[in-house]
Formats: C-alpha cells, sequence, structure tokens
C-alpha cells in the first residue's frame, strides 16, 4: 500500500504538470484563433473596400469579390475633384496639422507645470483636466455652438482649431502629467545650476527628455482628431469641410445615382494616413499602452 | 578662487518645527576640501543644496567670497554641483553635457570645445566625447558630471555623494582621483557623505553634523583623536569607539578591577557621579586575568594582520557590547573570556548629561 502511494504520488504531480501546459495550450490556441477571426473582420472590409475602389459601380455589382476587370484609376481622380476630396483632405490636414501642433505645445506646457510646480490651485486644476477627459462631447455640442457663434467664428477654420485644440488638451495634460512627474528632478536642478532659466530648462531638457511620451500622444491626438466626426458635423456645417465630414456628405449628395467606386476611392483617401500613422508608430503606440497602465 | 561662508544659516521645511539645519555657522578657506558627514536626515545635503540656492534659507546667510548670495538663484552664484545620480542630460552627448553650461553663458563655440575637450583630457574622457550617457558605464557617468562641473572653472565645487553609485573598488580609486583633482586646480569644495571613511581620506577639514546642528568641524586627525562629544566620538571611526558609562572612583573612574586614573579637575567638570568613558578598540590592551574589564567573546574577526573581538561585558548590571583589537597571531577564539584594559592616555572622557568632552 505504502509503495502503491509512493509511486503514484510523484505520477499525480507529472500527469498535474502536463495537464496545466495542455490547457495553456488551449488558452492560447483559443484566444489565437479568436484574435485571428477579429483580424479578418477588421481586414477584410478594407481590403475589399481597397479593391473596390478601382471598380466601376457595375463592375462591383456583377462580381463583388472579385479583381476588377479594368483598374478604375480615373475613380480616385473623380473623387479627387469633382467629389471634393482633394479640397477637404487639404482642410483635415490644416485643421488637424494646427490644433496637433497646438495641443502638443499647450498640454505639455501645462502638464509640465501640473506635474512640476507647486502652487495653490495645482490640485484643482489637474482634476478639472481629469473631469475634462470624462465629459461626455455630447453635452458640450451645443453650447459650443452658441459660444461659437456669439465670438463670431462659427464656421472658420479658427473654430475648428480651437475646438479640437481644447477638445484633446485634457488627455494630453493628463496623459504627459505623469510623465512630467516620473522625470529626475535632479536633471532641473543640475539645469538651474549650468544657468539655465525655466524657459530653457524646459525646452532644451524636459521636453526632449519626454520625448516618448510626446510622440505617442502625438500620435493618439492626429488618429483621434482626423478621425473626429461629431464635432465637425455639428459646429462645422457652414464652414470649409473637413475629410470626415466630406465624405459623408458625398455620400448623402449621390442620392440613388451611388459612384461606388469613387465612394470607395474617397474612402481609401480617408483612411489612407491613419493606416500609414498606424503601421509606422505600432510599437510606439503598444509601448505607450502600456507605459501608461504601469505608472 | 573663492571662501564660504555659512553665517547661522537655517533651513526650516515648510510644515515641520524642528529646523533641517539650524544656525550653521561654517567658515571654509579658498582652496580647502570641506567634507559634510552625518548620518541620514543629519542636514549635510539640505546645507550643500543651500549653498547650491536650490534650498531656501530662511534665516541667516551665506556668502562665497565677500559677496551674499542667500537670495541669489543658482545660475549666477557660479558653482557647479555633482549629483548623486550625476544628473547627466540623457539626450545630449558627453561633450553637449560637459559643455551646456558654457553654452548658455554664451561662450564662442571653438573657446567651448577647447575648454571641453581639456576637460575631457583631464578625466581622460576624450574617446567618449561623442556618445549619449546611457551608452558609458557608471565609472565614465561620474566622471563626465565631475567634467561639467570642472568645465565652468566655478568658484565652489559642490558634490552630493557622488560615489555612491560606484561599486566598492571604483568608489576608493575614484575617491582618490577626486581629491587629487580638486587639490591641483585649487578650487574650494564642500563635499556631503554619509561614509565617514570618505570623509576622513578626502577632506581637509571635516564636519560632523547630527539633526541640523553641527557637532564638530576640524581635521581627519583631530576628529578622531580630540572627539567633542559622544556622538562625534562614535561617528568617527570604524569599528566605532567603545562607549561606556562608568563610576568615578578615588582619582579616576572604575574600569572594572582596575581604577583608570583621571586628574581631579576633569572629573570636577562633570555632572553626576558617572562619566561615559570612550576608548578606540585598538587602545583597548589584553591584561591578565582579573585586571581591567571581563568580556565574553561572542564573534571574532580575523583580518590577517590584526583580529577584532566583538564581545559583551557587565557592568552594574548592565550589559555593553565591546569591540577590542588584538594580535592576529594570537585570537582568542569565540566564546572565550579575555580581559582588556584601555591604555594609559588612550581614553576620551564625555559628560554623561550632556554628551559634551571633559578634560582635553
Amino acid at each position: 500500500m505504502s509503495v502503491l502511494n509512493k509511486t503514484t504520488a510523484p505520477e499525480g504531480h507529472v500527469e498535474r504538470k502536463a495537464e496545466a501546459t495542455k490547457s495553456d495550450k488551449a488558452v492560447a490556441g483559443v484566444s489565437h484563433v479568436v484574435l485571428i477571426l477579429w483580424s479578418v473582420i477588421v481586414v477584410l472590409p478594407l481590403l475589399w473596400t481597397f479593391m473596390s475602389s478601382f471598380k466601376s459601380s457595375s463592375d462591383i455589382f456583377a462580381s463583388p469579390f472579385g479583381l476588377p476587370t479594368v483598374w478604375h484609376f480615373d475613380n480616385y481622380s473623380r473623387a479627387w475633384q469633382t467629389a471634393h476630396i482633394g479640397e477637404y483632405f487639404g482642410n483635415s490636414v490644416l485643421v488637424v496639422g494646427v490644433s496637433l501642433v497646438l495641443v502638443m505645445l499647450l498640454g505639455a506646457m501645462s502638464a509640465y507645470v501640473l506635474a512640476r510646480f507647486k502652487f495653490w490651485g495645482n490640485r484643482f486644476l489637474y482634476i478639472m483636466m481629469l473631469a475634462g477627459n470624462t465629459f461626455p462631447i455630447f453635452l458640450a455640442m451645443v453650447p459650443l455652438f452658441k459660444i461659437l457663434q456669439n465670438i463670431g467664428i462659427l464656421g472658420t477654420y479658427q473654430a475648428m482649431i480651437a475646438t479640437y485644440t481644447s477638445f484633446a488638451l485634457a488627455f494630453t495634460v493628463f496623459f504627459l502629467h505623469s510623465f512630467f512627474r516620473n522625470l529626475p528632478g535632479e536633471i532641473a536642478e543640475a539645469a538651474a545650476i549650468d544657468g539655465a532659466g525655466e524657459w530653457r530648462t524646459f525646452f532644451q531638457i524636459m521636453l526632449p527628455m519626454a520625448r516618448p511620451g510626446l510622440a505617442s500622444v502625438a500620435i493618439f491626438n492626429f488618429l483621434g482628431l482626423w478621425n473626429q466626426f461629431l464635432i465637425p458635423v455639428t459646429i462645422n456645417a457652414s464652414g470649409p469641410k473637413v475629410l470626415s465630414q466630406g465624405l459623408f456628405s458625398y455620400a448623402q449628395q449621390m442620392g440613388y445615382a451611388v459612384d461606388f467606386g469613387a465612394l470607395f476611392a474617397a474612402v481609401t483617401v480617408t483612411v489612407l494616413p491613419v493606416l500609414v500613422v498606424y503601421i509606422i508608430f505600432q510599437r510606439q503606440l503598444q509601448g505607450s499602452v502600456s507605459q501608461g497602465t504601469s505608472r | 578662487m573663492a571662501t564660504v561662508t555659512y553665517d547661522n544659516a537655517t533651513r526650516l521645511y515648510p510644515g515641520t518645527n524642528k529646523p533641517a539645519v539650524d544656525k550653521l555657522n561654517i567658515q571654509i578657506e579658498d582652496g580647502e576640501f570641506l567634507v559634510l558627514v552625518g548620518p541620514s536626515g543629519c542636514g549635510k545635503s539640505t546645507s550643500l543644496r543651500m549653498l547650491a540656492g536650490l534650498e531656501d534659507v530662511n534665516s541667516g546667510r551665506i556668502l562665497i567670497g565677500d559677496r551674499d548670495v542667500t537670495d541669489v538663484p543658482p545660475k549666477d552664484r557660479d558653482i557647479a554641483m555633482v549629483f548623486q545620480n550625476y544628473a547627466l542630460y540623457p539626450h545630449m552627448s558627453v561633450a553637449d553635457n560637459m559643455g551646456f553650461a558654457l553654452k548658455i553663458a554664451g561662450v564662442p563655440k571653438e573657446e567651448r570645445l577647447a575648454r571641453v575637450r581639456e576637460a575631457a583630457k583631464l578625466l581622460d574622457l576624450e574617446q567618449y566625447l561623442d556618445r549619449k550617457p546611457k551608452a558609458l558605464s557608471g565609472g565614465q557617468r561620474q566622471r563626465v558630471a565631475m567634467g561639467r562641473a570642472i568645465v565652468r572653472n566655478p568658484q565652489v565645487f559642490l558634490m552630493d555623494e557622488p560615489l555612491s553609485n560606484l561599486d566598492a573598488k571604483l568608489r576608493v580609486q575614484t575617491r582618490t582621483q577626486i581629491a587629487s583633482l580638486t587639490r591641483r586646480l585649487g578650487v574650494t569644495t564642500v563635499y556631503v557623505t554619509h561614509d565617514q571613511t570618505e570623509a576622513m581620506t578626502m577632506g581637509d577639514r571635516v564636519a560632523v553634523l547630527k539633526d541640523g546642528l553641527l557637532q564638530q568641524i576640524d581635521t581627519p586627525r583631530k576628529l578622531y583623536d580630540r572627539p567633542a562629544n559622544v556622538f562625534v566620538a562614535g561617528f568617527i571611526g570604524s569599528p566605532a569607539m567603545n562607549l561606556l558609562e562608568l563610576p568615578e572612583a578615588d582619582g579616576g573612574v572604575k574600569f572594572g578591577g582596575t581604577i583608570y586614573p583621571v586628574a581631579r579637575e576633569v572629573l570636577a567638570e562633570a555632572h553626576g557621579s558617572t562619566v561615559t568613558l570612550g576608548v578606540r578598540p585598538e587602545d583597548l590592551e589584553t591584561v591578565a586575568a582579573g585586571e581591567g574589564l571581563q568580556v565574553e567573546a561572542d564573534v571574532v574577526e580575523e583580518l590577517g594582520a590584526d583580529a577584532y573581538v566583538y564581545g559583551h561585558t557587565t557592568l552594574d548590571g548592565k550589559e555593553h557590547t565591546i569591540v577590542a583589537r588584538v594580535d592576529g597571531r594570537r585570537p582568542p577564539m569565540k566564546g572565550d573570556t579575555i580581559w582588556v584594559r584601555p591604555q594609559q592616555g588612550h581614553v576620551h572622557l564625555f559628560d554623561t548629561k550632556t554628551g559634551e568632552r571633559l578634560g582635553d
């Protein structure tokens, strides 16, 4: 009996170990299948759109999943010119570009001050920034519209840029705050002794040190603002259209005579910059997310 | 260069009642290497940071040369500082790190490069000038931090535990390098450390601080031979001095079975009927059984030439630990009983109540 016990005990142990690896494998297998399915769901429509952007409308209906019979590159020129996608693209680049520069500059400066200086009301301001992150944008739309109307800049680039900048500021400050907080104070002191004033310390020492954080936030902000739809549709109805808004109105205008080839071309033009940014900065985005959570 | 004067300098952190540095008075000579030493929280770093201008002075003054710098911002004090973690600018090359202060000061590029190269040569950093700090070893980073200070040719060097991040061997090496370098440059240096060996080996003079109060400032030799109070006596020296509270007896103090003779005038200074007798481990001699103090050896550390006996003794019902240096060739065994007595003329007497030194 005792002999039996002795022999079974280690066996049982080994078996349990084998079981654990088996279940590990099962979890890994299932999660991979799920992830692959998800990727397919996301990637296929993108590919389909891209492929269809080279087809004529009749071709799309004749063989929805086939390769184009004739490559209609003219879809793109039609979208770019007659559908004004080119113009909207320019507007988007201008509005998002200027907003991005402004929000990074202002956001980094506010985050730096909030993170590294002690003054009365510091905590309050930071909490306001946090609250800004949680405030639903839908509630802000009507007052925002009124304010811009009263100032008299409704439907201008300035209005869009100001709105985008303030919209992205809360997140930017929140994100960079922890970054600046974690930079060693000794280095700022070394700069002070080396003769650098506050401005020089910020721009030449602290800002370069926060570069990884700045890059991640800039990418996040770019993606968020480029894809922004609600804000332009609400406050920019009368102004120079940005891409997402222009695309929407283009699809609407066509009514029942849809030029699907050109529409898909327009969609591709809209999505492409986002895709490119994602692909180039993949690592940065992943890294920043994990950094943000671990700190 | 310049002298440095702390004139009743006091630092009170907001929200505390007890000053971190309390009425500090130190006069540092031109070209002197002064070490501030003490246990953590004694105010040594705060004192240094006050001199750097990184910490406010709540009352009193700080002078560099004849100039009152109490309210002068750090950049206008003409000082350079080496930080514990070096505080190198991670995105700049070694050369840019070293030349940053000169660049801000508007020194022309060529002169700047020449000065950087000169300092790099002095510190053996020439081949690393284009590297970023993260591509350097700890010792090299430390030298870059030194270089950044040297390049500026300041009136005063401030060093805040610059060796504490180096491994033991490198620390000893760098210790001598820093000491000889600052002497060669002839720049007044204030150096903060918690390591009394560093303090003793590097300083022209050493200031011992405790709880924000200056305990004693003197040459390393004097500090060792004539500690001003019980704290300094126990802090300086390794292994630490034995401090025993002993009753006065006729013509001296009772040291176990013997009476250690002390002049009547000295004993008269003491408050109360006991005095604290301090004797360094190397000043205890072993004697025949029954004479002096009986010590049970708990641990024996054999260092080759010498051996240290860590033991305990009971005096008036209280147990004391005793460290004695004995002949390394004939050390006692653990558990043995030895008898020790201080060598004549090598004891320090302190007032038990105030902790101050009695006699001289």
